[in-house]
């Protein structure tokens, strides 16, 4: 059927032609090149399958529970690949990303075993794994009679890929020996600046470098621009609030969440002097330069206001100005973005990190055809066919980041992007301390800043009063 | 009533002008953002100039979305048809379960009569997702799980006591007398029931249907947490389109729109069940 | 009060059965229910229990403990003084919007007939969808409602974003959304009303303004409980509108019982006090409930005996 393509291709594969003359002869016979891609991807698929027997969960079935993002969107593209490799049905749901995870929790509390894989991030691994309803993938990645032999899986980035492991007692590092790799990476935001330069430059400010600029520039740049205000984070009610910009900063000054001592008790660490101060800026910042409804600004609300011009700039993941950058917004090419150190002391950024992951649902009735499927979606072809083709951004495989065309497409429609990545991912991992009252916690952090930004009680007492709260909730859960 | 004076008439006029502004603003707003892109809709401040456009519609009916990124599904029509099927099904049961029920609470004084239908008025208080939680461990043991059939059960929570209260009340308006009349000319109970009762209480019986029909329709939280994505209603469908990369805000207005459309037109053709079917019309006692 | 009574003699079979009748009659409505009771009861023993999904090993009875605890929390009070508080002021304002509203479209005439169809339309729409709507017409740059409030002077009104102005804004979604059911079942209420006492009294020359208190009012009283209560028990329980704007925020202003029952339970997976809470809620609307169907049922039998 397409015996001229694959011709072309697989001279492509042999290094025989560059992926740009390939594209431009596929062009040329009338395919557009998402389609070109996904028949390049064939062509690695085909490789793929080489060295590993594949097709040996052939003829069964299984079903994923996904999120709408265009992370699934990218996989979704290139599914019927894995699906003729494998010989495997693969059938899933995806839910809007308002109710996805309350679904998650619906399915796995009720010990569905409808969904044999699904997406999840890390945090949430925190309650599902200790809850028993996620495998450990170690056991799987570990033998080789089940993973194939280019999985490579130390190629996934060193902190990215700790993060999504624990070992399950409460306060305990990610990561360490030991722990359960309760998912895989898929993809990841850390969390630095994105700003307007037409704005920027016509308030004559320059990026900031750390928290005191930080204000300062918010503050400038909305002096000096009609109808905007200066800097997007976000506010509403939730754990979301907490962990973008405001723990990535947070983290900067060496600043924990919790303090975890000798004999393996919990309490709470946000009552300290330097994070008084940490907090007078934040909330300061937000009053005098933040959006007049911070207190509803979700993800949404964030990048919607960055995308139609609305504010100056954001601290706030990543590939959320990535997104803001792209078609269908009005200030789309106008964005750049630069790495965030909020602490003056520290050269480098240290963004707390979201990790969008896969996991496995201990509940599935196909455990290792589900695996099939998970090392195929977490594996190098299809990263790269994702990151290069498809908004499958930030990729988690080293690899990815040194692919010479993945990096030029970035450097060239998204300035400062890459250098921004390369500079704070030494500095990325997921800055909380893994414990399961996590989202009680962050919940109340966030309501708590609301009532500081809001003036109903002043940052050193709402600290002590936080702190309070947080110590009696994990007395209560045995913790603390 | 005749005798109103001028005066009268004009600030009664003002006043339901006023009514009307307030209640179909946000209504007529919605249905402009549905003719609009994200970009139009996103402009300060807002403006009623703008291009038309039907992309939107297009985008919910052909069930594709085209963005740069490539062409993505949307499921929005089947969503629209679960609604269609939970709603219209859920009401039908509730309708055949709870007329009779609210006839013999009506008629018949009997032993913990009042019991019973409390009981059932009570299914309404049970705040929803206090059942819901284990319900979900329930459904998924006994296969109700991610089916019509639990799912329309469920929905009895919404239905069943709003049509239960409402139909009783009028079964007891109406006067007993011709179905009295009825018996008495030698017909059975079963005959008096369908042949008198029913029809006479017709309209009420439609109009707290209708009522019952758009709390199912609006309804959110049991599919979502009992069923998977193909049996969604509109409801969780049209969240679809708050994405990681943006709200588009257009589309959820299309969505909004052509949700409220069914309903709106079964309320049009029962117009004169709907407000006449509550109150008693011609058969008051 | 004796409408069962049948005056008619009747066969022997038919007897046996006229006793079963009603039982019969009820019965499938009650088994359908019956059903969601089991749910019911696990709840309540879920509520009994310290249970985090998240910490199964310390899963295990602890009896009444969820429920002392709440004594001395704040936060409880605090669920419960705003779920009161909306619960009351959105259908007091519903209430008395809807009467005034059924009033003024109580002639039977085509237009009448029309505006009450349209103005059913908020009900239409689903609470979810319509607080999102709200949400994006209470954006301070791209709110048309916003635009309003700035071009009459209140520059800086922050609706759901604020603490002072949260509360009236979701309670002025929920009178978009609700009043119409007040509405429709008063105005059905308004125009069932018989004639006779009305044409009596505007012969005795009682003013309008008094045939409303002394006349319509409380022959349309059953009407106004049924409203209310049914209203009510969905106020007390309210969810869509408030998730959907602010998650309970900002800070603790808007944490009504459902709301927080869900944050509990499907991110804190704290099973035990969700439930817990979830009871005192069904408790609640138990007793309001109890008061209104007393007060309707004597209504009625005295409506009735007047006929």
């Amino acid at each position: 059927m397409y015996d001229k393509e694959k011709g072309l291709i697989d001279a492509y594969r042999r290094g025989s032609m560059s992926r740009r003359s390939l594209l431009r002869a596929l062009g040329a016979l009338g395919m557009t090149t998402a389609t070109a891609s996904v028949l390049v991807n064939a062509a690695a698929t085909r490789a793929l399958a080489a060295d590993f027997d594949w097709k040996k969960h052939s003829g069964t079935g299984i079903k994923l529970l996904l999120n709408k993002h265009p992370y699934t969107d990218a996989m979704i593209a290139n599914l019927d690949n894995f699906k003729e490799m494998s010989g495997m049905e693969v059938a899933y749901d995806v839910f809007p990303e308002d109710v996805y995870f309350d679904k998650v929790t619906a399915a796995l509390s009720s010990r569905s075993s409808e969904y044999d894989a699904f997406m999840t991030g890390a945090y949430m691994t925190w309650t599902y794994g200790p809850a028993g309803w996620i495998e450990d993938l170690n056991e799987w990645i570990s033998d080789d009679s089940k993973t194939n032999p280019n999985y490579n899986w130390e190629d996934m980035l060193p902190g990215v890929r700790a993060s999504c492991a624990w070992n399950g007692k409460p306060g305990a590092p990610l990561g360490t020996d030991g722990a359960k790799q309760w998912c895989i990476p898929w993809g990841y935001e850390q969390n630095n600046l994105t700003y307007n330069t037409a704005m920027m430059s016509k308030a004559g400010v320059d990026v900031p470098q750390n928290l005191e600029e930080l204000v300062e520039a918010a503050a400038a740049v909305q002096a000096g621009n009609d109808g905007i205000y200066g800097i997007g984070v976000r506010g509403s009610r939730s754990w979301a609030t907490i962990h973008p910009g405001f723990l990535s900063g947070y983290a900067n000054f060496g600043q924990k969440d919790l303090n975890l001592s000798d004999d393996g008790k919990l309490s709470a660490a946000m009552n300290t002097d330097v994070s008084r101060d940490f907090h007078n800026h934040w909330v300061k910042m937000i009053q005098e330069s933040g959006a007049a409804d911070w207190s509803t600004h979700t993800w949404y609300q964030v990048g919607t206001d960055l995308g139609a011009g609305k504010s100056a700039m954001i601290y706030d993941a990543d590939i959320l100005g990535y997104f803001m950058n792209g078609g269908g917004n009005a200030m789309e090419g106008e964005l750049a973005f630069a790495p965030f150190a909020a602490n003056p002391a520290e050269t480098l950024p240290t963004p707390n990190i979201w990790i969008w992951s896969l996991a496995m649902s201990s509940f599935s009735k196909n455990k290792d055809a589900a695996w099939t499927f998970l090392q195929w979606a977490s594996g190098p072809e299809h990263g790269l066919f994702g990151a290069a083709e498809m908004d499958f951004v930030n990729p988690v495989r080293q690899s990815v980041w040194d692919d010479a065309g993945f990096r030029e497409r970035l450097a060239s429609s998204y300035p400062g992007y890459v250098e921004m990545h390369d500079l704070s991912a030494p500095g990325a991992s997921i800055k909380f301390t893994p414990q399961p009252l996590f989202f009680d916690l962050t919940t109340d952090w966030a309501a708590m800043l609301q009532k500081m930004v809001a003036k109903e009680v002043p940052v050193d007492e709402g600290l002590d009063q936080l702190a309070d709260n947080v110590n009696k909730q994990l007395k209560d859960a045995g913790l603390g | 009533m005749e005798h109103t004076s001028a005066l009268e008439r004009v600030l009664r006029g003002a006043a339901l002008s006023a009514v009307v502004l307030f209640f179909m603003f946000p209504i007529f707003w919605i249905v402009l953002m549905s003719f609009q892109t994200n970009e139009t809709i996103l402009r300060s401040p807002p403006s009623m100039v703008f291009e038309p456009t039907l992309s939107n519609y297009v985008a919910l009916i052909t069930g594709r979305l085209e963005t740069q990124a490539g062409s993505l599904d949307i499921d929005f029509m089947r969503n629209l048809m679960n609604s269609v099927i939970l709603s219209v099904s859920s009401v039908a049961l509730a309708l055949v379960l709870g007329v009779p029920a609210a006839y013999a609470f009506a008629r018949h004084k009997f032993r913990g009569s009042e019991d019973i239908a409390f009981t059932l008025l009570s299914f309404r208080f049970a705040p929803p997702l206090l059942v819901l939680l284990p319900l979900t461990l329930y459904f998924q043991q006994i296969g109700l799980a991610d089916t019509y059939v639990g799912l329309v059960w469920v929905y009895q929570l919404i239905c069943l006591p709003l049509i239960l209260w409402i139909v009783r009340g009028y079964f007891e308006d109406i006067s007993p007398d011709v179905e009295h009349a009825y018996r008495i000319a030698g017909h059975g109970w079963g005959a008096t029931f369908m042949k008198i009762a029913l029809p006479l209480a017709g309209p009420g019986i439609a109009a707290a249907g209708l009522l019952a029909f758009i709390f199912a329709w609006n309804n959110f939280i049991f599919a979502l947490v009992l069923a998977s994505a193909d049996k969604q209603p509109v409801t969780v469908g049209a969240l679809a389109f708050v994405t990681a990369s943006g709200i588009q805000y257009g589309q959820i207005a299309a969505a909004v729109v052509l949700s409220i459309a069914p309903t709106l037109a079964l309320a049009l053709y029962a117009q004169r069940y709907l407000v006449e079917g509550l109150s008693l019309g011609a058969v008051k006692g | 009060m004796t409408v069962a009574a049948d005056p008619l003699p009747v066969k022997r079979r038919m007897r046996v059965s006229r006793k079963a009748l009603p039982y019969l009659l009820s019965l499938p409505a009650l088994l359908v229910c019956i059903g969601i009771l089991i749910p019911f009861f696990t709840a309540v023993w879920y509520s009994l229990q310290r249970y985090r999904l998240s910490q199964p090993w310390n899963r295990g009875m602890n009896w009444g403990e969820n429920y002392i605890d709440f004594l001395t929390d704040p936060s409880f009070w605090n669920t419960l003084k705003v779920s009161l508080l909306y619960a009351g002021l959105t259908v007091t304002f519903q209430l008395i919007l809807g009467l005034a509203i059924a009033l003024l479209l109580q002639k039977r005439t085509r237009l009448n007939n029309l505006i009450s169809i349209m103005l059913l339309m908020p009900l239409m729409t689903a609470p979810a969808l319509a607080a999102l709507m709200f949400k994006l017409m209470t954006n301070p740059n791209f709110g048309i409602l916003s635009y309003f409030a700035q071009s009459i002077g209140f520059t800086d009104f922050r609706w759901g974003a604020s603490p002072d102005t949260a509360l009236f804004t979701v309670i002025l979604v929920d009178i978009w959304v609700y009043t119409p059911f007040i509405m429709i079942l008063l105005l059905a209420g308004l125009r069932s009303l018989p004639t006779q006492p009305f044409e009596a009294a505007a012969l005795d020359g009682v003013p309008r303004f008094q045939q409303f208190w002394r006349i319509t009012l409380p022959m349309l009283t059953p009407h106004i409980l049924t409203a209310s209560l049914f209203r009510l028990l969905e106020s007390i329980q309210q969810f869509d509108i408030i998730y959907a704007m602010t998650q309970g925020g900002p800070g603790d202003t808007l944490m009504v019982f459902q709301v927080e029952a869900y944050l509990n339970f499907f991110q804190s997976t704290n099973v035990g006090r969700s439930a817990a809470l979830l009871i005192i809620l069904w408790a609640i609307t138990f007793f309001l409930s109890n008061i209104f169907i007393k007060n309707w049922l004597r209504l009625r039998e005295r409506a009735r005996g007047g006929v």
